[in-house]
């Protein structure tokens, strides 16, 4: 019996830039499981500071996977992230797509 | 593509996925203290109105404990975000108690409230919360708390008034003071393997 030939590198995927970061991947992982979050929740979940999350989190934004909503609650500001559908279906495809790259490491 | 077909690299990333899961899902899972405090409220409810003045016993009481958790949850939840299951559960015990607060008063003031009856009443509504709690969050052991409940409600309608405060005493016992500390150990045991696991890979940079 012949014995099954690897996956050609051509066949793999890539795997999504702007989610493959490693703070961005955290900050959409933490966002699939709630509703909406604080960004001072975020900051202290992802021990980050606040100029990269905010950047991070700015590159979700502009990629459309998250959303933002400032708003006061008793007189104190709060800023808001919400995951996206299209975020929710991005993060989706990258586990798939890693679980197809982990599964083709280890067969080669 | 070089870099991606990493192994050691995809696998951390898929680590740091679940851990951030796993974190995100954390922040809803600090109750125990509310059984155990309960519990406690019951007994001091139960004492004061058996060797103090009945009348006020039940309704301070739950008030004041239901101030306290009202207080101590809103103090814990500050900048934590909301979940549907988070809300669901916050829903059922929100429900109960505001049922069981209005049945207690109607139940005390209208002089109609049977000792047999009353408890029944009120270990049905907790079993029945128990056991939503536990069918949605797929957990047995909040079920077993349910059984108790049903069990003290069944032997308080046959037994005598006796048998039925025991009974009574009992759930209150293993359902919200064995249980509370139960569920206080589970947590503070997955908050410090959290904390270990997001320890060794946090996400550190872009």
């Amino acid at each position: 019996m012949p014995e099954p030939m690897a996956q050609p590198a051509t066949d793999l995927p890539e795997l999504n830039p702007i989610i493959h970061g490693k703070l961005r991947l955290a900050l959409l992982s933490l966002l699939s499981t709630v509703e909406e979050a604080e960004f001072t929740w975020l900051r202290a979940k992802t021990n980050s500071t606040d100029g990269n999350l905010g950047a991070q989190l700015l590159k979700l934004e502009e990629a459309g996977y998250v959303s933002m909503e400032k708003k006061f609650v008793l007189r104190k500001p709060q800023t808001l992230y919400r995951m996206t559908e299209s975020g929710r279906q991005a993060l989706t495809e990258y586990v798939q797509a890693l679980k197809q790259l982990l599964g083709a490491a280890i067969e080669s | 593509m070089a870099d991606f077909n990493d192994r050691q690299e995809l696998n951390e990333r898929l680590s740091l996925i679940e851990n951030m899961i796993a974190e995100g899902r954390q922040s809803t899972q600090s109750w125990g203290w509310t059984f155990v405090l309960w519990g406690v409220a019951y007994y001091v409810a139960i004492a004061w109105a058996h060797w103090g003045d009945a009348a006020i016993a039940w309704p301070v009481t739950m008030i004041t404990a239901g101030l306290i958790t009202g207080i101590i949850a809103m103090r814990r939840s500050s900048g934590r975000p909301e979940t549907k299951l988070g809300r669901s559960m916050a829903a059922v015990w929100i429900s109960l108690g505001i049922s069981l607060f209005l049945f207690g008063i109607c139940a005390g003031f209208s002089g109609h409230g049977d000792q047999h009856v009353v408890i029944a009443v009120i270990s049905t509504m907790l079993g029945m919360a128990n056991a939503t709690s536990s069918l949605t969050l797929r957990w047995k052991p909040q079920f077993a708390c349910a059984v108790v409940w049903w069990a003290a409600a069944v032997v308080s309608l046959f037994g005598t008034v006796t048998q039925g405060s025991i009974g009574f005493l009992v759930a209150i016992f293993l359902c919200q003071i064995v249980f509370g500390v139960y569920m206080m150990i589970g947590e503070a045991r997955e908050a410090r393997q959290l904390r270990s696991r997001s320890g060794k890979e946090g996400p550190s940079h872009a």
